[in-house]
């Protein structure tokens, strides 16, 4: 059985290109929240996101992959770039069958369906430019990045919305587990656009300047935008290239709420078994986490169930818990891979990233919550948590190398001993 | 991989909605540019001249789900619970609308796949955005735009709270959902998967086909969803199910054009790849292949490169058909409309919509190939028992 690897990993984001600004940022608890500039919300009555300013896709793509791709793909093109540069990788060894290219959205090319849509609003169907349409759907993300490096295995979308990172990372784990690839390119991507901000202002979960996870006096998710991207390597791919290994990705649990289609169930049922199936499938318990990277959206229905999770699965122990979205807002289908990549930092650095603008404990979240600075502590294992719209429970498990048991196994290994 | 049961079939299709009523069509198959021109009815289709799409005809979900809670779902939710639903209970996982143990809630979930979101949902926002005033957008129907809705959906009507995978690789997007759908197996994340895709006739979907002119060059599009219920032949043993077909192999691959400029690209040696990469996973040899359920649409070098594919891989003998024939080009749902044929020929249906190649006198062995607009293709496996 194989084991499964992260060597490198990229980030376009709020706060920083490349995961070491981004992680200094992180650490240092600034905020990418900002003014929103790419469109007009001044009718919403809200005006705040992390919208990412110093993104310039020109400095990372090939002047035919500036003409071919809308911009979730030339932020996921440039955070794999990183990613590749980071892992070290000879861009030989990503070419042919063997590596596949797995990424999470939510809405993919928003800015180009927003475009058709605009232009057939105004200028009836022959104002649809043909040129346009192709650039439109999901589908295109790891299609523009197997491209760009020559990989010709699977090539994936799973929009598992806000859990979309986690899902991707746990997929791309399994493929190589599976021995189907022996390298995978996997993380997510999301850009902020016009219709999804209405739509969470009309929903009456944004909140008006800044996102406060777990306190008491929260007003709402603030939206962000980014690109994180991995690079996973089997064992052996790694060991045979020599190269540098920096976590371990464990096992990952999956559930769906089946119970409403934007709120999470209020007794977190989904989310705790989801949080139990990446405990046993990373062959460990409760006690060996020693971080919890929170999904903290800052609207009260996630916090407080959020919290009910914490507590069942650790019980009476007071795991440290911390929310990067009070940092770079909530990036929707790119937010659990970016939050991946702080996790890979954290395993690295021993550094826990606050929860900024934590003030007042909310007393239905008792949970430890890294408030407003950053904290240094034992970082071994840690859990990413995502839930997402549509139900959608995804949480993932990362190591540092030796730290797991046992490889992350399909099946787990009391179900495979049971069946024999 | 593993052999997968396939113990259930649930669909809304151009040619019937249900196992039973899909397959009667399947008996007496009328190719869909022999079928009378039906006007259409899901969509304002005045503004084009001679529209015409495969529509799920006179689709009524109050008959299959009642008619409480379905004011704020578009067509493609609808779909796909519909489908959901009757392949669940087609699969005995439910009767009367209640699992039936060992059948649960927590071991039983959906893998779907499709391949453009609702564009009903997301081209009405934006007109009420422009048209309107943002702060009028329905907030109840904001959550359809979101591309994983349907199946959330289908998990909150059927709870299904196993896992939940909403999958995207355009016309290969349903086969890629049996080989996610595989792998969630092997983890022992659900015991019981519905396994398939949909996809809905919208204005916005007619209009960017019609500008690419795809419509024009022959492809009829359709729409539907078709779930299949997959699970390891030992749960289907557990619960006495029966079992209609076995999945054993599936590939995937990807190719990308040599031409700076191009996106839109007919790969062959993509497909001959995934079809390989599915014989190798199956262990399954070519020639025990008695029919190929083919992506084949009427995009001549979509056409071409896929049969060129098949022929090279299977050999040129083998029995080509075209399901995209009997009920339209369904994209994401696609893979999975050819599955639903093969369970109907596998069963002793007398395949049809054949474009090359002698029809067996029984169908065991069949091979479904999907090809996408951008280099990518899929092929899965299936063996009667």
């Amino acid at each position: 059985m194989h084991r499964v690897f992260i060597t490198g990993v990229g980030v376009v984001s709020s706060i920083g290109l490349g995961k070491k600004e981004f992680f200094r940022a992180l650490e240092h608890g600034e905020s990418g929240i900002s003014q929103v500039e790419s469109f007009d919300p001044s009718a919403l009555g809200r005006d705040v996101a992390g919208e990412i300013k110093g993104f310039r896709p020109e400095d990372h793509l090939t002047s035919a992959e500036l003409k071919r791709a809308g911009r979730c793909s030339a932020m996921s093109l440039a955070a794999m770039r990183m990613a590749i540069r980071d892992a070290g990788i000879d861009e030989a060894l990503l070419r042919g069958p063997k590596t596949s290219v797995v990424l999470g959205t939510t809405m993919g090319e928003a800015d180009v369906i927003a475009d058709l849509d605009h232009a057939w609003i105004a200028g009836g169907q022959t104002a649809v430019r043909r040129t346009l349409l192709p650039k439109y759907g999901s589908t295109l993300l790891p299609i523009h990045l197997a491209r760009a490096i020559g990989a010709q295995g699977m090539v994936l979308t799973l929009p598992a919305a806000c859990a979309a990172g986690n899902y991707a990372i746990g997929f791309a784990a399994d493929l190589i587990r599976s021995g189907r690839a022996d390298v995978v390119i996997a993380g997510a991507a999301e850009l902020l656009q016009e219709l999804q901000f209405s739509g969470f202002v009309r929903l009456a979960a944004m909140a008006p300047q800044r996102c406060q996870p777990f306190d008491l006096n929260r007003q709402g998710l603030i939206l962000g935008e980014g690109a994180g991207l991995l690079v996973l390597e089997s064992e052996a791919h790694a060991v045979r290239r020599n190269a540098s290994v920096q976590a371990e990705v464990g096992g990952y649990g999956l559930t769906c709420d089946g119970y409403h289609i934007t709120r999470p169930h209020p007794e977190a049922m989904g989310s705790i078994a989801a949080m139990r199936q990446a405990l046993e499938h990373s062959g460990i318990g409760p006690d060996q986490v020693d971080f919890v990277n929170a999904h903290g959206t800052g609207t009260r229905a996630n916090d407080q169930a959020e919290a009910k999770v914490i507590r069942d699965v650790f019980g009476g122990r007071r795991i440290p818990i911390s929310s990067v979205k009070s940092m770079i807002g909530h990036c929707m289908g790119a937010a659990s891979a970016l939050e991946a990549v702080s996790c890979v930092m954290t395993l690295e650095t021993g550094i826990y990233p606050p929860t900024i603008a934590y003030e007042t404990p909310d007393p239905e979240c008792d949970v430890d919550v890294v408030a407003n600075v950053a904290r240094r502590g034992k970082a071994d294992v840690v859990v990413n948590n995502s839930l997402a719209f549509g139900g959608y429970n995804a949480v993932a498990c990362f190591a540092k190398p030796g730290v797991l048991p046992h490889p992350a196994s399909l099946p787990p290994r009391e179900l495979a001993a049971q069946a024999h | 991989m593993t052999p997968r049961a396939i113990t259930g079939l649930g669909i809304c299709s151009a040619v019937g909605i249900g196992r039973e009523a899909f397959f009667r069509a399947l008996e007496k198959p009328v190719l869909l540019k022999d079928a009378p021109h039906r006007p259409i009815a899901s969509f304002d289709a005045s503004k084009f001249e001679d529209a015409a799409v495969a529509e799920v005809p006179d689709f009524d979900p109050t008959k299959y789900l009642g008619d409480k809670g379905l004011r704020t779902l578009d067509r493609l939710t609808k779909l796909l619970v519909v489908a959901t639903r009757l392949a669940a209970h087609d699969a005995g996982l439910k009767r009367d609308g209640a699992f039936v143990p060992p059948a649960s809630p927590t071991n039983v979930g959906i893998v779907c796949s499709n391949a453009y979101g609702s564009l009903e949902a997301i081209t009405e926002m934006n007109r009420v955005a422009v048209l309107e005033d943002a702060r009028y957008i329905n907030p109840a129907k904001f959550p359809n735009t979101v591309a994983n809705s349907a199946s959330g959906y289908a998990s909150i009507w059927e709870e299904l709270r196993a896992l939940n995978v909403a999958v995207s690789d355009g016309n290969c997007g349903a086969l890629d959902a049996v080989g996610c759908a595989d792998v969630h197996l092997a983890s022992a994340r659900a015991q019981s998967l519905l396994v398939g895709g949909a996809e809905a006739a919208s204005a916005a979907l007619f209009l960017a086909f019609h500008r690419l002119g795809m419509l024009e060059a022959g492809a009829m599009l359709g729409e539907g969803a078709a779930m299949l219920a997959l699970e390891t032949p030992e749960f289907a043993r557990r619960r006495g199910a029966k079992v209609l077909g076995q999945v054993l192999g599936f590939g995937t691959a990807f190719d990308a054009p040599d031409h700076d400029r191009q996106m839109i690209f007919a790969s062959q040696d993509a497909m001959r790849r995934a079809i390989r990469t599915c014989l190798d996973d199956a262990g399954v040899n070519a020639d025990e292949i008695d029919l190929v359920a083919s992506g084949i649409s009427g995009l001549r070098p979509f056409d071409m490169a896929e049969l060129a594919a098949i022929h090279e891989v299977v050999g040129d003998r083998v029995c080509v058909a075209m399901p995209k024939g009997l009920v339209g080009e369904t994209l994401g749902a696609g893979g999975a409309m050819a599955l639903a044929c093969v369970v109907g020929w596998l069963g002793g249906i007398a395949p049809s919509a054949i474009i090359a190649g002698e029809a067996p006198g029984r169908v065991r062995t069949a091979l479904v190939t999907t090809m996408g607009y951008y280099g990518n293709a899929s092929a899965v496996l299936v063996r009667a028992v």
